[in-house]
């Protein structure tokens, strides 16, 4: 029996289906790819529904999009407590230690994360225009987040946050002081994050470069590495204050086109 | 699309003249071809956004515009190309596009009036993209050889290298008094930009919030806007202030001063742009003086 590929997450789907079933993204659409090589990211159709484990998530609105999620027994959800926009009253909650401590409190990150359980329903919204990025992720997949971009991480997934390394990164990289880390281990998972603005993603080859403004990277894949480089260019009339993030593959990159600029003369 | 002959069409956008290549976009402006002009019943043109992943020519390099919330202008330059703008709306660069930095003249007005310092240059070959972080749309504006068009500051993305950019007084500012202080508004912003594109057809892009709408004044024909509604406009285009005061006050209370609508009038010949977002009017207490107004009491 013919199966339809999905462009973005590469599962497989029934013929029928209009959306893929595990990521919502159109699948009478095609990729739209620009000339240098990045893919938006699929603009997820009004009330478009996916699945993950037993339980559904359904995207609506589409200029700040809402997450509803509808859990079920034996599943959950993990996230940060203010992007929870309502749920039913039986829904129970959790808490989630991050183990993190004080860093966590420095660095401007909640020390809990909070817990949805099943059965019931939930809805979840970053309150910003944007687009909701759906990453399901195969069994033995890191990917690392910018802090405060993740919407919600199902229960299969292992949440750490990895401290941003170097001066220079941590003062000019813009992507503040951790990273969140998101580890598949056995199962697969889904996890949703809000861009700001547009998403875009490229997949770098080993050892391919490209440098990016450090308030508009999104996510990667941990095998890429991070660096924050100075550019030899002044931007004002006595300092030289252009940094960008210099990504070198192998692996996927995501940004986002509405960013967090530093200041400048 | 207006037909001249079979080979080529003007489209009604940007009014430039294209080979009629069944492009589904102007290759000059992005705008599509293939939808009607939507016209207001009092003559404003609706600019379409320009649709995803549209391409847009200029010298021999391309433009490619994606994204439909933040969007996204990525350019292909070639060799001989380079394109400028402020350095904080670069999203992303290759490693090999030479990136130089631009200075100004009048460093220290600009910095006054919180207007970038140094422009950066991105010259090819290789793609770099720009951004503006702010939910809006973006306008392609190709222009013909020495044909310019006033900007207000804040909206430029980026030029071509041919196109030259000067800036100068807006020369539209009144004044209050605030005890024995004088206080200087400048409804426009302090300077103007213009672009003018010398010998050669060049392309400038400006990032507008919200919509935009473009129409013409015949000579002498006059509209009033908000003041900072404005995108752009024909250098020939007259601006200057226009004050209301509504009816119903006593003319001694300061309410019948300070309750007043603060207009730019916008005075033809020539071709004006305005976004729909703009800033809330700020309250100000008795005009003083101004840089030459009209005032009309209701």
């Amino acid at each position: 029996m013919d199966r339809i590929e999905c462009q973005w997450c590469k599962a497989q789907n029934e013929p029928e289906r209009t959306s893929c079933n595990t990521c919502g993204a159109p699948l009478d659409k095609r990729n739209l790819v620009s000339d240098s090589g990045w893919s938006e990211a699929p603009r997820l159709r009004d009330m478009t529904e996916f699945r993950f484990s037993n339980s559904t998530c359904q995207v609506e609105g589409e200029i700040v999009p809402v997450a509803e999620l509808a859990l079920a027994q034996g599943d959950a959800v993990f996230f940060e407590h203010h992007v929870m926009l309502w749920k039913e009253p039986a829904v129970p909650m959790a808490a989630m230690n991050t183990g993190g401590g004080m860093k966590r409190t420095i660095g401007g990150m909640p020390h809990i994360l909070s817990i949805a359980q099943g059965p019931g329903r939930i809805a979840f919204s970053r309150d910003a225009a944007g687009e909701i990025v759906v990453l399901p992720l195969h069994p033995g997949m890191e990917l690392d987040v910018r802090e405060h971009a993740f919407l919600i991480g199902t229960h299969s997934i292992n949440y750490s946050f990895v401290r941003i390394k170097g001066l220079t990164n941590l003062l000019h990289g813009g992507s503040g002081m951790y990273m969140d880390r998101f580890i598949t281990q056995n199962y697969p998972g889904l996890l949703l994050l809000h861009g700001y603005g547009n998403v875009f993603q490229k997949t770098l080859q080993a050892g391919e470069k490209i440098l990016i403004e450090p308030g508009g990277f999104l996510y990667k894949d941990s095998s890429v590495a991070m660096n924050t480089v100075q550019m030899d260019i002044k931007t004002g009339m006595m300092r030289r204050g252009m940094y960008l993030a210099e990504m070198n593959g192998p692996g996927r990159v995501g940004i986002q086109s509405m960013y967090v600029h530093h200041g400048s003369e | 699309m207006t037909m001249q002959g079979q080979a080529t069409y003007t489209c009604p956008y940007c009014r430039m003249v294209n080979n009629d290549d069944g492009a589904a976009t102007c290759p000059r402006c992005g705008a599509p071809v293939d939808i009607r002009l939507r016209v207001s019943n009092s003559g404003w043109c609706k600019q379409p956004p320009i649709r995803d992943m549209a391409r847009i020519r200029f010298g021999r390099s391309t433009c490619q515009i994606s994204g439909a919330y933040v969007p996204v202008a990525e350019m292909e330059l070639h060799d001989d190309d380079w394109v400028y703008f402020s350095h904080h709306v670069l999203l992303h660069t290759e490693p090999r596009v030479r990136l130089e930095s631009m200075r100004m003249q009048g460093g220290w007005n600009r910095v006054l009036a919180g207007i970038p310092l140094i422009m950066m240059k991105a010259q090819g070959p290789g793609f770099v993209a720009i951004s503006a972080d702010h939910p809006g749309e973006i306008l392609a504006i190709p222009l013909e050889a020495n044909q310019g068009i006033d900007v207000v500051e804040h909206q430029f993305l980026v030029a071509t290298g041919n196109v030259g950019y000067q800036w100068n007084n807006s020369n539209v500012w009144f004044t209050t008094q605030s005890g024995d202080e004088t206080e200087w508004h400048y409804p426009v912003g302090r300077f103007i930009d213009r672009f003018i594109a010398h010998n050669v057809p060049g392309l400038l892009l400006l990032h507008a919030p919200g919509n935009s709408f473009v129409r013409d004044l015949g000579p002498g024909e006059r509209i009033l806007i908000q003041p900072s509604g404005l995108i752009w406009k024909d250098p020939s285009v007259q601006m200057f202030l226009h004050f209301e005061y509504p009816r119903g006050q006593y003319w001694f209370s300061s309410a019948r001063w300070q309750a007043k609508s603060i207009w730019l009038t916008l005075q033809g010949p020539g071709r004006i742009a305005i976004k729909s977002v703009f800033e809330r009017p700020e309250l100000c207490g008795s005009v003083r003086k101004t840089s030459g107004a009209t005032t009309q009491y209701w």
